[in-house]
């Protein structure tokens, strides 16, 4: 963005700009706009020699701030990293959970004497080892961005590698949950697998959207310069 | 100095500036241009995002300080970051003696040191 030329007050509409311009999780952009924004105003009244910034001091400052094609790629490479953590806890988190809770489904219906389908603890065991799979990547997607970041240097790709995780994470979630319905109506003991069916479902979605804005993220920032 | 030379070096200024104690995102870039007497260009926006991944390197820690009505979020070194900022130094100045050892002309045969 140039200096805008309105009579608006300059920072105000660099920090609506480069809002608009980023995507990632909402805090984080929250954080660093409103630090940025902060920034500015000192950096306005620094130029207006301690008075009340006027609009000059207020253009000057965004320009040495920089534009919102200058600065947008450092703010969104971090928003994207973000979102990729947001995303491997969700998995990393929400996986092992309903693992438990498959368990115990399967559990309580094993001791009274009603197994699932064999096919159907089939089916949910491969994805079961997905979806482990995934937890897996996720915790090392968690580790390398975080504290292991501070001596290996972050790839690129890994947010999109992270979205992706998420995605077959929560497509494999997703086929559990299908199966875990049709089969509660054939077990003796249906309630129970259909709860389980019901919050696998509410968790596919929550990893589902994350993956997805993880995604849009990871595009934008391999899509800049 | 342009903006790109100090690129690589950022981390180290930040944590350099922020080892006599907190300071908020402005008085960073200050401190910096300050203590360069004004020869380190920065861009100055990309500073924020440099201290949110100091931050998740968990090398900076963030507080939250009242200055008169304002509400401001300074940033102050961990342990971890102590130890970082020493690295930085110590690979600094490998680095700046063995360039300078091949810039610096060298003494002519004879040449009284």
């Amino acid at each position: 963005m140039s200096a805008p030329t309105t009579d608006a007050d300059p920072i105000e509409a660099h920090v609506a700009d480069l809002s608009a311009a980023l995507h990632g999780p909402v805090r984080v952009k929250s954080r660093m706009v409103m630090d940025l924004r902060d920034g500015l105003i000192d950096a306005a009244r620094d130029l207006s020699c301690g008075r009340e910034p006027d609009h000059h001091a207020a253009r000057q400052a965004v320009y040495e701030f920089g534009t919102v094609a200058e600065i947008a790629p450092s703010f969104q490479r971090e928003l994207t990293i973000a979102q990729a953590r947001h995303t491997a806890r969700a998995v990393m988190l929400i996986v092992p959970f309903l693992f438990l809770c498959w368990h115990l489904a399967e559990t309580w219906d094993g001791s009274t004497g009603h197994q699932l389908p064999d096919l159907v603890q089939l089916l949910v065991a491969h994805l079961g080892g997905i979806a482990a799979s995934a937890a897996f990547l996720a915790a090392a997607a968690l580790a390398a961005t975080g504290a292991l970041a501070r001596w290996l240097p972050t790839p690129h790709q890994l947010p999109l590698l992270v979205a992706w995780t998420g995605t077959t994470a929560a497509v494999a979630l997703a086929i559990s949950a299908l199966t875990l319905t049709l089969a509660s109506v054939l077990a003796t003991n249906w309630p129970l697998s259909a709860v389980a069916g019901v919050v696998t479902i509410a968790f596919h979605t929550r990893i589902a959207a994350s993956a997805r804005a993880c995604r849009e993220c990871a595009r934008v920032t391999l899509a800049g310069p | 100095m342009k903006a790109s030379a100090v690129r690589g070096h950022l981390d180290g200024l930040l944590l350099s500036v922020l080892e006599s104690g907190p300071l908020h995102g402005y008085a960073v870039i200050t401190a910096v241009q300050e203590r360069s007497n004004g020869v380190l260009e920065l861009r100055k926006g990309t500073i924020y995002p440099a201290l949110n991944k100091l931050e998740r390197l968990g090398l900076l820690r963030s507080v939250w300080e009242s200055e008169g009505e304002r509400r401001r979020r300074c940033y102050e070194l961990t342990d971890a970051g102590r130890r970082s900022l020493a690295t930085e130094r110590s690979v600094w100045r490998e680095f700046t003696t063995a360039i300078g050892a091949v810039l610096e002309p060298a003494p002519q045969p004879g040449q009284a040191t």
